[in-house]
């Protein structure tokens, strides 16, 4: 199995970027998914040139090679299910250069989101993915990830932020990908395939990333309903009124009280709440947009409708908001709070219908789930929430999922909007996009020929998600 | 690979609650062992992902992950932190007892004493966690499961004769070479602000600023573990490097759980003094309290402080 040469290894990164002792190798198998697998060696290069080097022997050597940023994917994109090197991307972690007249930033991959977004504040720009946990994330994995946020409704996804990348190829080539510009013409625009390609295509080593400037004025609003049909027809009549939310976030009554054990917000325990915002240079505008939400969710029964523009008020509800996954897991003391099935994105119209088939799925196969989301971009999350030491419970988790899935597709919805395939998603990637898996299947062969690049993944993925791997939980049977 | 089951009697009634831990990873930003070395294995996720192998047998014990379950500053940070509301440091203290009870002793971040050792007994006493004690035959002994750390008989003991192996760029020598670093290579250096990990953290955590934010900064601010560590020749360190002023913050009063805030105030005084005898401004060093988190607060003294410095000129 470990056939690594390390003293090659180590000639190339040096001794202090290389981990090969058990603890660490463990450590290094797990990320926020379910699944655990241990690399055979942690390396961690300083530069494009070492990089290059890494590649290029593993290329030769025929030795899988994972990328990984933050290690917070939640579908098992960074677990070594192939064992071989994992590319620990941290070290690359310098902002290169904030570039004002022309509009973007350089940065290498390693670089936190949450830092990239500090040093832009003073020059009044920020960078808008935002995933929720920008706090970890880097910018490397949110590109192998196409990460999105809470603000993609209004400023899109990471795939549009990104206006060239520098990437080493399996072989260990370097390329240089897009341009510095907000637009290009024809041709295969490369820079973008690599986004939410989740490492399998080749290593990116640099980013150019546009940035958007921060608005004068946020309002954030809150609205309350009895049920969840009140809560998803008032967001399809929010995104049909012409309104661009800068968020819209629904949570259901299982995430309310799991946020208010934790942060204790005093949150009003109902079916469902709303909450929208607007955000922009102009306070008159911003105050016209939330108007119109507000009444909208009046309309649709909405209740306890609240608005504020004061920074500290909303930043309270905010991160209630961004802590809600790892809230979730303090909703019920025998259960943990799983990353499965958890980033469907479906019409907004069908929104409260899939929030329903959700928490009806759940029911039956003796889980619980929850239904939140960024409904402005279609988004909707949810977590399993089980006794993850029972056996039983991953049959009716399984046998949950795959009932909702069904569902999505059936209306036109996809299973992965934001945290990618990975190992988890990979059976319902498989089925969803069956007229494209050979070209796919193709790309990736025309680019790693020895298939080195994150094997497994995507749709070499095994069909038995439960059984990819060894799971991270101890099973009793 | 499944090894033969060790029995981790203290530790095993956390299984339900290492399962509870999403790894989400958000307590990699609180952590200061990691943001020195942004491996891994060294953020408080990644102890817990230890402790679940260790648990599940999953992961063989060794003396390295020994040593690195007696690594911790017991900040809590990320404890305070974790939504989860994964008890982070009671599973390590338990995994401690179960180690201590199948012969592993750390040091990790438990402080040492050396062979030099007068007895003098001064840490003993000084010691807030009733860790340390002088045993006949031994000479101190240290409990390495009620050690937390905080460095208080590193500072205490006259003949420095007491360290903490592991200190992950806390130390005064490491403190010392940062400064003199950063002192020496910015022409437009001023000042060195210490900022204590309980009161202060900064927004950047992992990434480096491109050159053109920092080539011309005026001041750097290096995180310590507590102000009460800060010794008199580290506080000298800045001035004999040219700095014209040094910041301490440290917590307010009765905030610190070992009165660290009062010792470095006894410092700083101590500092002035001896600038005032060199006729130079005393004011060049100055303290403040910063309440846990209070960022804005913080950033406003420093802004206050450099425009003094700024008023006063190099020292000449």
């Amino acid at each position: 199995m470990n056939t690594v040469d390390l003293p090659r290894l180590r000639e190339i990164v040096g001794e202090k970027n290389i981990k090969t002792d058990p603890l660490d190798l463990y450590i290094y198998g797990a990320d926020a998914s379910v699944y655990h697998a241990a690399p055979w060696v942690v390396v961690r290069p300083d530069n494009t040139g070492q990089v290059q080097k890494v590649m290029a022997y593993a290329n030769e050597a025929k030795i899988p090679v994972v990328p990984r940023g933050g290690g917070s994917g939640m579908c098992g994109q960074t677990v070594s299910s192939m064992g071989g090197i994992l590319l620990d991307m941290k070290n690359m972690n310098r902002i290169l250069e904030i570039n004002m007249p022309d509009v973007y930033c350089r940065v290498e991959p390693g670089v936190v989101d949450d830092d990239l977004n500090a040093a832009l504040k003073p020059y009044g720009v920020f960078y808008p993915p935002t995933p929720a946990s920008s706090r970890i994330a880097t910018i490397g994995g949110e590109i192998g990830n196409n990460a999105s946020g809470v603000r993609s409704v209004k400023y899109g996804a990471t795939r549009d932020a990104v206006l060239g990348l520098k990437v080493v190829l399996a072989n260990g080539d370097l390329v240089t990908l897009g341009t510095y510009t907000r637009v290009e013409a024809s041709g295969y625009q490369l820079e973008k395939l690599i986004v939410g390609s989740e490492g399998t295509l080749g290593v990116v080593v640099e980013a150019t990333m546009s940035f958007v400037p921060i608005p004068e004025f946020r309002c954030l609003g809150v609205a309350n309903f009895d049920t969840l049909r009140d809560a998803g027809n008032a967001i399809a009549d929010i995104m049909a009124s012409g309104t661009i939310p800068s968020m819209l976030e629904l949570v259901d009554d299982v995430a309310i009280k799991a946020v208010n054990k934790t942060m204790n917000l005093g949150l009003k325990e109902v079916a469902a709440s709303l909450l929208f915002e607007s955000d922009g240079k102009v306070k008159e505008a911003v105050d016209y947009e939330v108007q119109k939400m507000k009444d909208i969710c009046a309309k649709n029964n909405g209740a306890d409708l609240w608005y504020s523009f004061d920074a500290k008020e909303r930043e309270q509800i905010f991160m209630g908001r961004k802590k809600l996954f790892p809230a979730l897991s303090q909703f019920d003391t025998s259960m943990a709070s799983t990353s499965l099935a958890d980033d469907m994105a479906v019409p907004y119209s069908k929104m409260a219908d899939m929030a329903a088939k959700i928490h009806e799925a759940a029911e039956k196969n003796g889980i619980i789930m929850t239904a939140y989301g960024h409904c402005g971009s279609g988004c909707m999350h949810t977590k399993i929430m089980m006794d993850t030491s029972k056996e039983k419970q991953w049959e009716g988790a399984q046998r949950a999922i795959a009932e909702i899935y069904e569902y999505v597709n059936s209306i036109h919805g996809t299973t992965s909007a934001e945290h990618g395939i990975g190992i988890s998603k990979a059976l319902a990637f498989k089925t969803e996009k069956r007229d494209s898996l050979k070209m796919m299947a193709a790309i990736k062969a025309a680019l790693d020929p020895n298939n080195i690049l994150n094997p497994g993944k995507l749709m070499q993925a095994p069909d038995n998600w439960v059984k990819a791997t060894n799971l991270r939980y101890a099973v009793n049977s | 690979m499944q090894t033969e089951k060790i029995k981790f009697k203290n530790l095993e009634k956390w299984e339900g609650m290492l399962a509870k831990c999403i790894r989400c990873g958000y307590c990699y930003e609180h952590c200061p062992m990691f943001k020195f070395t942004r491996w891994e294995s060294d953020a408080p996720r990644g102890k817990n992902i230890l402790a679940h192998g260790l648990l599940t047998g999953e992961v063989e014990l060794t003396t390295e992950i020994a040593e690195k379950s007696f690594s911790c500053f017991f900040c809590k940070r990320c404890e305070a932190a974790c939504s989860s509301g994964v008890q982070i440091t009671d599973i390590m203290l338990d995994l401690r007892r179960d180690l201590v009870e199948l012969g592993y002793k750390g040091p990790g971040t438990t402080s040492i004493t050396a062979r030099s050792c007068a007895r003098c007994l001064q840490c003993v006493r000084a010691c807030p966690h009733d860790a340390r004690d002088f045993v006949d035959g031994e000479g101190i002994v240290v409990d390495p499961v009620k050690c937390k750390s905080c460095g208080i008989c590193v500072e205490i003991c006259p003949i420095e004769a007491i360290t903490i192996p592991l200190s992950f760029g806390t130390d005064t020598a490491e403190m010392d070479r940062r400064a003199t670093e950063f002192l020496q290579s910015h022409t437009s250096a001023k000042a060195i602000v210490f900022a204590c990990n309980w009161s202060y953290h900064s927004d950047i955590q992992n990434s480096k600023l491109p050159e053109s934010e920092t080539h011309d900064k005026e001041y750097e601010i290096l995180v310590n573990l507590c102000g009460g560590r800060l010794d008199k020749n580290l506080l000298l360190t800045p001035f004999l490097n040219q700095a014209w002023g040094v910041l301490v913050g440290v917590c307010p009063d009765g905030e610190c759980t070992h009165d660290g805030n009062v010792a470095a105030q006894k410092r700083v005084t101590k500092m002035k003094q001896t600038l005032e005898s060199l006729d130079i401004n005393p004011e060049r060093i100055h303290l403040v309290q910063i309440p846990r988190g209070d960022k804005q607060l913080f950033q406003a003294e420093i802004d206050t402080f450099m425009e003094k410095l700024n008023q006063m000129g190099p020292i000449r």
